[in-house]
């Protein structure tokens, strides 16, 4: 009873402010004390697609980016956090990957910047995941370094030992022992870049429009209507990858037993 | 009988630690050597050297006069077996057993066949379909055994396979391995550090102390040596029985 009680209690308390933003960006005319707005329609989604802010090509823009970043730092963090978790310096990589984040992203685009213009990189696409990338990158390995132990390295060692190749070793035992922890690291990423401000007004210069960029401008313009629309998109990827990711863990768990 | 594995000045250092210091081995086909040693004696480090998943500083390892000393792990033929059974969480205990078939890419009709055969012999049929957790810690080494052995591996190497398991599942699991290893001809390094054990398991018996290795010709060669530790054993129980 109790857990079921907070089962719908976690529902509402993520479903409530989606339906609420949904109904807000599709409202018209909706003053106090109605409970609902008076008229319902598409009018501010219309608009906005006419508009200058393009608000759906900032969506599909955002989503490029945050999965570029999430699946390059999901497989290379993979890769190279095992190298870095069996070294001998394992702990001076750890404290180094802690840097972007005690430094905050926003510095590290400062930093970044200078060689972005020189590369020709700034307000490009590519330069936004790249920025992005070496930020999350480091967040990446942090991950998967609990995730390398003693008996993983065991397990491997035991599948060469039984013929296996490096690639069937991948294959066979480390990809489908690290399916969770991939998914962390990828959801994580993808979460990071998805909500990624700063860093990415600075490298985009104005030309990259990803969502969140659009939401801070509506809020900055105090249009309500139209934050809640661009609020409502830029939750749902999250929301979806919750429900993914809740029904993958859900599924691994059933197959376990 | 012929001299199957040959271990020759082998040296191994971590930092300013010398873990082995000029091991000399040799090891007949179909038999079975007992290293005996305690805690920190450099009996892993040994038999991780000679599977390939360590480097040794100097020394050469033959396997039936090839040098394999520079080879790697998947080309050794040569299993090494965990003081944990290690099953692969993700697979059963077929799969598991199956494993190794599986890389060798083996028709799926013949690893079904053998992989019956080996639960059978592994007295493990009833078992099949059971994830790692649902299986005790007998039957998880059961089914180690079972995926190193039904590679047909040129020798085995056993690190204290029995150390996790109770006093009467680890007598059943030595005769077990001793049925097994008389029937499949197996050759095999058998590291314990219980005396008894050393002496059940094996056709012949070694002991490394401090890096350092002694392999005695035979098993009244180990009996006589007063450093074995026998002759105290034997005291030890002879004292016991005069008391009671």
């Amino acid at each position: 009873m109790i857990k079921r009680t907070l089962q719908y209690g976690f529902i509402i308390s993520i479903g409530f402010p989606v339906v609420f933003l949904l109904v807000l960006s599709l409202g018209r005319r909706w003053a106090y004390p109605n409970i609902l707005p008076e008229q319902i329609s598409f009018a501010n989604w219309e608009f906005l697609q006419q508009s200058d802010s393009k608000l759906f090509q900032a969506f599909f823009v955002s989503l490029g980016i945050s999965l570029c970043v999430a699946v390059f730092v999901t497989a290379l963090g993979f890769v190279i956090s095992k190298f870095i978790a069996y070294s001998q310096r394992r702990n001076t990589f750890l404290v180094l990957a802690y840097i972007p984040y005690l430094l905050s992203p926003v510095i590290m685009a400062i930093i970044f910047q200078y060689y972005f213009i020189i590369t020709g990189l700034t307000g490009t696409f590519l330069g936004v995941i790249i920025a992005q990338f070496l930020v999350a990158f480091p967040f990446g390995i942090i991950i998967y370094l609990n995730f390398w132990n003693a008996q993983l390295k065991s397990m491997e060692e035991l599948s060469y030992t039984l013929g296996g190749s490096r690639w069937q070793t991948y294959k066979k035992v480390l990809l489908p022992l690290s399916k969770n922890a991939l998914m962390l690291c990828f959801f994580q990423v993808f979460l990071i870049s998805w909500f990624e401000y700063g860093l990415t007004n600075l490298i985009g210069s104005g030309k990259i429009r990803t969502l969140t960029v659009s939401v801070f401008n509506f809020v900055t313009e105090a249009n309500i209507f139209y934050a809640a629309l661009a609020c409502f998109l830029l939750i749902l990827p999250p929301m979806l990858l919750l429900y993914i990711n809740k029904r993958f863990i859900l599924f691994v768990e059933k197959t376990e037993l | 009988m012929s001299q199957f594995l040959t271990i020759q000045h082998l040296y191994k250092t971590f930092g300013k630690e010398t873990v082995l210091q000029d091991i000399n081995l040799t090891l007949d086909k179909n038999t079975v050597l007992s290293l005996l040693g305690s805690s920190g004696s450099g009996k892993t480090t040994l038999l991780k050297i000679i599977a390939g998943i360590e480097t040794a500083d100097k020394g050469n390892i033959f396997l039936e006069g090839n040098n394999i000393s520079d080879q790697k792990p998947q080309e050794r033929h040569i299993v090494y077996l965990y003081q944990e059974a290690l099953l692969f969480p993700h697979l059963n205990a077929f799969e598991n057993i199956a494993f190794g078939l599986r890389l060798q890419k083996m028709n799926e009709s013949l690893i079904t066949e053998k992989v019956h055969l080996m639960l059978k012999n592994i007295e493990m049929t009833k078992h099949a379909k059971k994830m790692p957790p649902q299986l005790s810690g007998g039957q998880k080494q059961r089914i180690s055994f079972g995926r190193a052995m039904i590679i047909e591996p040129k020798l085995l190497l056993l690190d204290e396979p029995f150390g996790a398991l109770d006093a009467s599942t680890r007598s059943k699991m030595q005769e077990l391995f001793k049925t097994l290893a008389h029937n499949m001809n197996l050759s095999a390094l058998f590291v314990t550090h219980d005396l008894k054990e050393a002496i059940v398991m094996g056709d012949q018996i070694g002991k490394i102390q401090k890096g350092q290795l002694v392999q005695y010709e035979t098993k009244n060669e180990f009996f006589n040596d007063a450093f074995s530790g026998v002759q105290k054993e034997i005291d030890f129980w002879k004292s016991i029985g005069q008391n009671t």
